[in-house]
């Protein structure tokens, strides 16, 4: 007995580094990201002795955040069930917001639509928004990863890429180039409105109004469907949920065409919030996105909104205090940290090697 | 009796050299998270001898092994080997002190040549390194011709005549396969070999001929070896100690023929029905001594 | 496309290459053809021109392909290396530190021009090297986070890495350091250094020959060292690394120096290919730092083989010219017909081709032997590794 507690003592000694290596994982992630807000709070409170401009990065960043969340919510949702990231994703949104600027102009959308019409319409669009992306996604799954299936990982993470690059091409065929600007059908800046000087916009407010239902919607389904349940199966154990007779073909396409409907009513508010669309859009949330579903610990669909809406806010504070020129590089090295510190997310992973 | 219940652990000093001890292993435990794999195992094989490690599936054996090759670093505990402290050592520094090993499931580099497969195993005792490899001087051009030569010599030693040599490992016989593993361990100069269920999937036949070439290397090459074995045959035939684990820890120790009768390692083996069964495991043992 | 038909097109090839002859006569033949052909053509000809851009691909591809190719670690970031090389004949082969020295310049074996202007102009080909070191460095920073980590996300980290450097190095302009900025952001650093060696005539713009066999210079260097580092110790470590970390840890091989080696090594070729790249186009362009150029270097590498050293310098060759030639020539009026614009569709083609590649014939248009297993087999499919305690 005695021996055993000497032994462990020496080893403990021993591993000084590893023991500095574990605090970082536990918390170096938590203090990066609270620094953030807690560096920019003091400061706004000696500068202005108020919190005002914070609250405002937040408000806007959880608004924003709300669309990576869902863009998250389709990574967590295939590399959960497939262990593959689904690189073209983010591409899928772009179309997502094509697709709806392109639908909603054919219904005669404009900003001078009643309000009735506008909602109406605006419905309408998300619901094809959605089952076009969906379609799309689908569709992905079954040309460039379905015949790679038993490659190695990295075959269909290449035409993943590759898919990636064909539809940005598609994207830049259908709008050009440049940047687009869509009608502010919403006046998305418009005040609603404020408390104690934090503005609560139109645009927060449809960001909050589509991405919350849409969430409960899709959280009841996984866990109450028998569609759901069968993904939940096939996500812990493929081989022995084609023994209970789930077809895991049909499974892998339902998560393609969940997470493809999720990007593209994303994609539909983003091009309201935004009111500027362009083709290579996608890269960049697709990125963001994925930084979300890992730091929601991958597979964690709750995990996926917390992350999209904690990347929102540190795009936002980034943003305002550093300037957007910088947001990629620091939402990207938010993006290396997670993965090396925390692979596993802040709360915890649903894979298998998890579980 | 040498048969006690895991001995209290040795007393806690340096682990000396000379106590003929080539490995010990003071009081080591394995958790995972809350799962404890291996708990508050003591042990240790004396130069030159044949040792095997025994238990029912889940033991703990093969985390026990995956320790002492520094693929796990132990939760607590010390584990030295030949006078040093190996315990959390990267495995290819301990793969270069001296021990080498097979693992249970045949893990060859599958699209590499068994020749190729034999010369990595030597990689510990090489020394280009990225401008050697790169300028190829004299020394080097040596040292990759040794490495081939010793490679072939090895795959003679375990029986692969040269028609094989050269194809990929994935091509191979499971039996072929087995002796080339054991040809790329045995390639890195180790002191202490372990094999990790060494006859699983053999006939009786076979593992006869692999029990014979155990002791074969222990005379030959002075090498000790430690085994993981499900094949009563075989631990009975060739160890001369046997550890008994069970639920991570250790339950019984000592010479094949007094583990075999111990109550709790026939208790651990087959539950609570002991007549039949037990008298049916002695006799095949009875048969293989 | 058939997949039978294309492996039946390139099957002489294989052969060719797969015999022990090849090395003994058609490499000095293919080499002194390479030699001697730009001899036919003007200084600037166009072709030449193409031919240069393409071997600056090679050696690129060739870096990658140590890192994907030989260790198996998929790394989207590649351009950040070109970027260090770019940046090494930038800083210190240009008037862009133009205040140093009471704006009177550094000059180290340089001729007669840049040796009397202002800002850091040392020899070209001592930066090729200074560029090798810096890539080779940055290539183990940025390998060092990946090594605990499964495959496609060391894919997402690199890939990362090479967004934050394009980011710091189009808005490095705003980083001061004294009277310096890091790099001159988006605006770029023009005019760069050229190499000076005699006897091989003036590198200028109008005459491309001399560039062609700097280039040709360099793509047998560095094939010299893959093939060399192909079959050796570390090749062999890789490989086995690459197909069971825990077996090859148990043999000895240590897996983070392994690692690191390989991303420093093709990080080096990547570095000296940005030095030749930026001297040639005159111009460090941040916005040329891009994801789509890491792809671009990828797909050569997986159309030419992964992990087949002439099968990569064939893909690269390949996908450059089909860039410069059969986009624009050939795809162009054909796409016409259908009334696409083919200047409009250049990483679609990209994207389209990889696609293709892994879906028709994942193991490329020359495949190596391992890698063609791997790839149709699904062997040494990537397992997780345990907790190797390195």
């Amino acid at each position: 007995m005695e021996a055993a507690s000497f032994a462990a003592g020496r080893v403990r000694r021993a591993s000084a580094l590893a023991w500095v290596r574990g605090l970082l994982s536990s918390y170096g992630l938590y203090v990066a990201l609270l620094a953030l807000p807690l560096v920019y709070g003091i400061n706004d409170l000696q500068h202005a002795h108020n919190l005002t401009r914070l609250g405002q990065n937040l408000v806007n960043g959880l608004s924003n955040g709300a669309i990576w969340a869902l863009v998250a919510l389709g990574y967590t949702l295939v590399y959960g069930i497939i262990e593959l990231i689904n690189f073209a994703h983010g591409d899928v949104f772009m179309i997502g917001s094509f697709a709806s600027f392109a639908f909603w102009t054919t219904l005669g959308l404009t900003v001078a639509t009643s309000v009735l019409g506008l909602v109406g319409g605006l419905l309408v669009t998300l619901v094809v928004s959605m089952i076009a992306c969906g379609a799309l996604n689908v569709m992905i799954e079954r040309v460039a990863y379905r015949p790679l299936r038993n490659a190695p990982k990295l075959a269909p993470l290449i035409t993943a890429v590759g898919f990636s690059f064909i539809l940005q091409n598609v994207g830049e065929l259908w709008l050009g180039p440049a940047q687009h600007n869509v009608s502010d059908l919403i006046h998305a800046q418009q005040k609603v409105f404020s408390i104690s000087g934090v503005v609560v916009n139109r645009s927060d407010l449809l960001a909050l109004a589509v991405t919350a239902p849409l969430v409960i919607l899709l959280t009841t389904f996984i866990a109450r469907s028998r569609l759901g349940k069968a993904m939940r199966a096939t996500a812990q154990d493929p081989e022995a949920a084609r023994l209970m007779g789930i077809n895991v073909d049909t499974t892998i396409s339902a998560a393609f065409a969940l997470g493809g409907m999720m990007a593209g009513a994303g994609g539909l508010i983003y091009a309201l919030y935004q009111t500027n669309i362009w083709f290579f859009q996608g890269f960049r949330a697709g990125l963001f996105a994925f930084t979300a579903a890992v730091m929601g610990g991958i597979g964690n669909l709750r995990g996926a909104v917390a992350g999209g809406l904690i990347i929102g806010c540190v795009q936002q504070i980034s943003d305002n205090r550093f300037g957007s020129q910088w947001t990629e590089a620091i939402v990207f090295g938010y993006l290396i940290l997670v993965m090396v510190f925390k692979p596993q997310g802040l709360f915890g992973e649903q894979t298998r090697e998890a579980g | 009796m040498s048969v006690s219940p895991a001995t209290p652990a040795p007393p806690a000093t340096a682990p000396a050299p000379d106590d003929g001890g080539l490995l010990r292993a003071i009081a080591v435990t394995k958790a995972f998270g809350g799962l404890v794999a291996v708990e508050d195992v003591s042990f240790q094989i004396p130069a030159r001898s044949i040792v095997s490690i025994i238990g029912p599936n889940g033991a703990g054996k093969t985390t026990f092994f995956n320790m002492l090759t520094g693929l796990y670093a132990p939760t607590a505990g010390r584990i030295a080997f030949d006078g040093r402290d190996i315990t959390g050592r990267r495995p290819d520094r301990i793969t270069a002190l001296g021990i080498a090993r097979t693992f249970q499931n045949i893990r060859l580099f599958a699209s590499m040549s068994a020749l190729e497969n034999v010369q990595v195993g030597q990689h510990a005792r090489m020394k280009a390194g990225l401008f050697g490899s790169i300028l190829r001087p004299p020394w080097v051009r040596r040292e990759e011709r040794e490495t081939r030569d010793k490679a072939r010599e090895m795959l003679d030693y375990v029986g692969l005549d040269s028609s094989v040599h050269e194809q990929l490992a994935v091509n191979l016989s499971y039996g072929d396969q087995r002796r080339v593993e054991i040809a790329r361990a045995l390639a890195s100069d180790p002191k202490l070999l372990l094999l990790d269920e060494p006859t699983a999937g053999m006939n009786p036949n076979e593992s006869a001929r692999l029990t014979a070439f155990m002791r074969q290397l222990r005379d030959e090459r002075d090498v000790t070896i430690l085994l993981i074995e499900h094949d009563m045959k075989v631990v009975m035939d060739v160890s001369e100690r046997v550890t008994v684990l069970d639920h991570g820890t250790k339950i019984a120790e000592g010479e094949p023929a007094t583990v075999r009768n111990d109550p709790r390692v026939v208790e651990a083996y087959l539950g609570k029905r002991e007549s039949e069964s037990a008298d049916e495991t002695g006799e095949t043992t009875a048969e293989g001594g | 496309m058939d997949l039978s038909m294309l492996g039946a097109l390139t099957r002489p090839l294989r052969e060719i290459v797969a015999n022990k002859w090849f090395n003994r006569i058609a490499v000095p033949v293919v080499i002194g053809f390479a030699i001697v052909f730009p001899l036919f053509f003007v200084g600037a000809s166009p072709f030449i021109n193409n031919t240069v851009q393409a071997l600056v691909y090679v050696v690129m591809a060739l870096g990658l392909n140590v890192v994907v190719g030989f260790a198996g670690l998929l790394d989207l970031g590649y351009v950040a290396f070109y970027a260090m090389g770019s940046y090494a004949i930038g800083w210190f082969g240009s008037e862009f530190l133009y205040p140093v020295n009471h704006q009177k310049g550094v000059h180290f074996l340089v001729s007669r021009l840049p040796g009397s202007l202002p800002g850091v102009h040392i020899n070209f080909f001592i930066v090729i090297v200074i560029a090798a070191a810096l890539a080779a460095a940055a290539g183990a920073v940025i390998g060092l986070p990946t090594l605990r980590l499964r495959g496609d996300y060391i894919a997402i980290v690199t890939l990362a890495f090479g967004e934050i450097i394009g980011n710091i190095a189009a808005n490095g302009d705003q980083l001061h350091f004294g009277q310096y900025t890091l790099t001159a952001g988006r605006q770029g650093i023009t005019p760069v250094d050229v190499p000076n060696l005699p006897g091989v005539g003036d590198f200028s713009p109008l005459n491309n020959r001399p560039w062609y066999y700097v280039a040709l210079a360099l793509v047998l260097i560095v094939l010299f060292c893959n093939v060399r580092l192909r079959d050796s110790r570390l090749g062999r470590a890789w490989i086995a690394l690459r197909e069971d970390e825990v077996a090859a840890a148990s043999m000895g091989v240590p897996i983070v120096r392994t690692k690191l080696l390989a991303y420093a090594t093709g990080a080096a070729f990547g570095g000296m290919a940005g030095v030749l790249l930026s001297s040639y186009t005159n111009t460090v362009n941040a916005d040329s730092f891009n994801f789509s150029f890491s792809i671009f270097v990828l797909a050569m590498v997986i159309l030419g083989g992964l992990g087949s050293i002439w099968g990569v310098v064939l893909g690269a060759l390949a996908l450059s010219y089909f860039n410069t030639y059969g986009i624009p020539d050939v795809l162009g009026p054909f796409l016409k017909n259908f009334g696409l614009d083919v200047t409009q569709l250049g990483f679609g083609i990209f994207g389209f081709v990889l696609v293709l590649m892994m879906v028709l014939r994942p193991q490329g248009l020359l495949p190596e032997r391992r890698r063609k297993l791997e790839m149709t087999q699904g062997i040494g499919a990537d397992e997780s590794l345990v907790e190797v305690n390195a």
